[in-house]
């Protein structure tokens, strides 16, 4: 294996436990052509963004104002925002927040434009490669000295993934979820079905629910986004937690045999899938698992959004789900997944930041505490506090169990599309070649792999 | 009796044509019809029943009251009203006024100038995002303080100094962009209007702007008022300028509302439909008040001898 660059050796280590998992990429990037027009003057931002000035004083202050940006626009975790300001406003001596609120998608779609123009202080964002890639243009301010100061209330791992390529900390990370195989509880003890540990009982299983009349692995790929978990699992448990990394940013060749063993191997279970997956969103497969047409479920923890929302209570509490079963490969031991983190972070154009850098940095601050990450966490249970003080007594069985899942991890991964480049993880990309590969799984995938790789090589320097 | 005698009259030809007529309405209406239906019934409903079901919990309008206040429509409202109303007004003032210049006056350069705004028209407005969002980032303005209403407040020309994230930046760029349209449309509406009536009011001693307010606008009325439709829904549409040159969640049009009722993974596709149909009602509104006019602006001059 040739390597142009040692990864950073990134760890995590999760909350009450001593595993240090390394995390996420090694990522150099620089993605021109995306901003087009803008190029220029990110580098010349780039070249402007110097070191980060470290005072002997409090780098917060209290009282004043600042402004958030954030993306939280659904009713559920928008109120929990507020929880979380209106206590930030108390406790900081009256400072005045002011929220700009724009629906997640429009966010992600606006958010070169925004944060070039007059960005908020604070803004809403995840960590991985696309948090780096802002941190590289210049758009985003470092945050060392907040993060001196709460650094201890965070694992090894949660610290790397804030970090910039240049080593600066540019990011609090709030929240994370993991992917794992949902199921339901009563139809597992209807059927007497044993959770699968390993391939061959998991496609007996697959085979055992077929029998039983039900769809055994609900899936659902309209949207592009969700069959790349299932690549991200399988090519982390066959090739292990570098080749995946590796692949993502380019240092390892989509040809490569290994990426057509992951296809292979995926051939063995999409015959299990849910019909006319192509034309499903993720909420109408989950509502085949819901409704106990479907056995499991690939999926992040959201899936319980679509529970929460059928209104009936018993559902939820039916929901349960297992890790991934084992390979049988070198790589089994990492029990390496697809755990997202979403972060706040400091916005360097913004117009009021030098007026208003002190409540800001309260501000973030004040995000990375258990107990304020547990407010937002009441209010919008879809996600997973970061914070070591966090108080999990409070946590129900699911979350417990997604903490648990996410700590038992050895590797971590951020989901292809906060991995990778997002000009290779679009509908024309990456998830466009997934859909081309399900359309026909037993396919020789070698003209698919000579596509993608081709793809790749046709992308202008990042 | 001939009311008797009609059913004999009735022709295959006939039954056939009324049936393609009624199955299209049904392909038409179905959509509707459904998204009203579904609008109706809680998400919970249609989660464990499926949208091809009859309703189990009955049929409410908690949806819609929902959709009213989780997405803040009356501001949206608002919003869009305060730029769609100004910028249609405007571009109609200044699009009526080149094309009378154009149309009335014979001068050396008036069809080049037709030409012109006509090739405007044909300009995508993509070509130029990148020039304008720099534009607007440092064009400065005064600020004259703000009408508030509610938790919203609408500044006049800007709370930023800038042209950017303005509800003036929008309006504006959507007047540049429809003149080109409107003073085609115009001009050809414009050039039916007989010289005889402009020449008649010169004799009269009638000043060129007195002919085209008093005279030439309201001989265009049924024009328009069909081009104040046809403005009002393409800036009541548009999502691309906003999403360009604003950043604020709370001042960007009605379209975006119905964003803010989607989350990161969940969609509530019943409360969405509720908001599509609450979003559709202004344009339906505007068409329904203009439509005396717009059939007249269809139709005349057709007839005349």
């Amino acid at each position: 294996m040739t390597r142009s660059r040692d990864p950073r050796g990134e760890k995590i280590v999760l909350p009450g436990t001593t595993i240090e998992l390394p995390l996420d990429l090694d990522l150099t990037r620089r993605d021109v052509l995306k901003i087009a027009g803008y190029g220029s003057l990110a580098a010349f931002l780039a070249a402007c963004g110097g070191g980060t000035a470290t005072t002997t004083t409090s780098v917060t202050a209290k009282g004043g104002s600042m402004s958030l940006g954030s993306y939280l626009s659904d009713a559920v975790p928008k109120k929990g925002l507020q929880d979380v300001v209106d206590a930030f406003t108390k406790a900081n001596g009256g400072t005045k927040v002011k929220v700009n609120t724009v629906d997640h998608g429009t966010y992600q779609n606006q958010i070169n434009s925004y944060l070039q123009g007059t960005p908020e202080d604070v803004f809403t964002w995840f960590s991985g490669h696309r948090m780096r890639f802002f941190a590289d243009k210049g758009l985003a301010a470092p945050i060392d000295d907040v993060w001196n100061e709460v650094k201890g209330n965070f694992t090894e791992g949660f610290a790397n993934s804030v970090k910039g390529n240049d080593g600066h900390v540019y990011a609090i990370p709030t929240s994370y979820y993991p992917w794992a195989i949902f199921y339901r509880k009563d139809v597992f003890q209807q059927h007497s079905y044993n959770i699968p540990t390993n391939w061959d009982d998991f496609k007996k299983l697959a085979e055992q629910m077929k029998k039983d009349g039900l769809t055994p692995i609900a899936f659902a790929d309209k949207d592009g986004w969700p069959a790349m978990g299932t690549f991200d699992i399988l090519n982390l448990r066959m090739n292990g937690y570098d080749f995946h990394t590796e692949l993502c940013v380019g240092k390892q060749k989509w040809t490569d045999s290994r990426v057509a063993n992951v296809f292979k191997k995926w051939s063995e279970i999409t015959p299990y899938y849910s019909p006319a997956f192509a034309g499903l969103t993720w909420q109408e497969a989950a509502k085949q698992l819901l409704q106990k047409k479907a056995g499991m479920y690939l999926l992040g923890l959201f899936v319980s959004e679509q529970f929460v929302a059928s209104g009936n209570p018993d559902d939820l509490a039916q929901l349960d789900f297992f890790p991934f079963p084992d390979l049988g490969t070198n790589y089994d031991s990492e029990k390496a997944l697809d755990a997202p983190i979403d972060v706040f972070m400091m916005a360097k154009k913004s117009p009021t930041l030098s007026a208003d850098s002190g409540q800001a940095k309260a501000f973030l601050e004040f995000m990375s505490k258990g107990s304020t990450q547990i407010t937002f966490w009441k209010a919008s249970p879809g996600a997973i506090p970061t914070a070591k003080d966090a108080d999990q007594s409070q946590y129900p069985a699911l979350t417990k169990k997604a903490a648990q899942i996410v700590s038992g991890a050895k590797r971590i991964t951020q989901f292809f599309d906060r991995d990778s480049r997002p000009d290779f993880s679009g509908p024309n990309s990456m998830q466009g070649f997934l859909l081309s590969y399900l359309a026909n799984p037993k396919q020789d995938t070698s003209s698919l792999q000579g596509k993608m790789q081709s793809f790749w090589d046709s992308l202008p320097p990042e | 009796m001939a009311v008797l005698a009609r059913p004999g009259r009735i022709r295959p030809s006939r039954i056939v044509l009324h049936a393609f007529l009624l199955s299209m309405v049904a392909v038409w209406i179905f959509p509707l019809f459904w998204a009203v239906y579904n609008s109706l019934r809680p998400v919970s409903d249609t989660i464990q029943n499926g949208y091809l079901s009859w309703p189990t919990g009955g049929l409410s309008l908690i949806n819609y009251q929902t959709v009213w206040t989780q997405a803040e429509l009356p501001y949206y409202y608002l919003n869009t009203l305060v730029i769609a109303v100004p910028a249609v007004t405007l571009t109609l003032l200044l699009a009526s006024l080149v094309a009378f210049a154009c149309t009335q006056f014979s001068w050396r350069f008036n069809l080049t100038t037709l030409m012109i705004f006509t090739a405007g028209n044909l300009l995508p407005p993509q070509v130029i995002i990148v020039p304008l969002y720099r534009i607007y980032l440092s064009t400065p303005l005064p600020m004259l303080g703000e009408l508030d209403v509610g938790k919203f407040g609408f500044p006049f020309f800007t709370d930023n100094t800038l042209l950017y994230d303005q509800y003036i930046g929008i309006m504006l760029i959507h007047i540049v962009f429809q003149t080109g349209f409107a003073t085609f449309v115009l001009s050809n509406y414009m050039k039916t209007i007989s010289k005889e009536i402009t020449e008649s009011a010169i004799v009269d001693g009638a000043h060129v702007l007195r002919i085209w307010w008093r005279i030439v606008l309201p001989l265009c009325r049924p024009a328009l008022a069909a081009m104040a439709t046809l403005l009002f829904t393409f800036i009541y549409n548009d999502f691309f300028w906003a999403l360009l040159l604003m950043k604020t969640g709370d001042k960007r049009p009605i379209t975006s509302a119905l964003n803010n009722l989607q989350g990161e993974f969940f969609v509530n596709n019943n409360l969405i439909a509720a908001g599509a149909m609450l979003v559709a009602i202004p344009p339906i509104l505007v068409y329904i008040f203009l439509q005396k006019q717009f059939i007249a602006g269809l139709t005349l001059g057709s007839s005349k001898g």
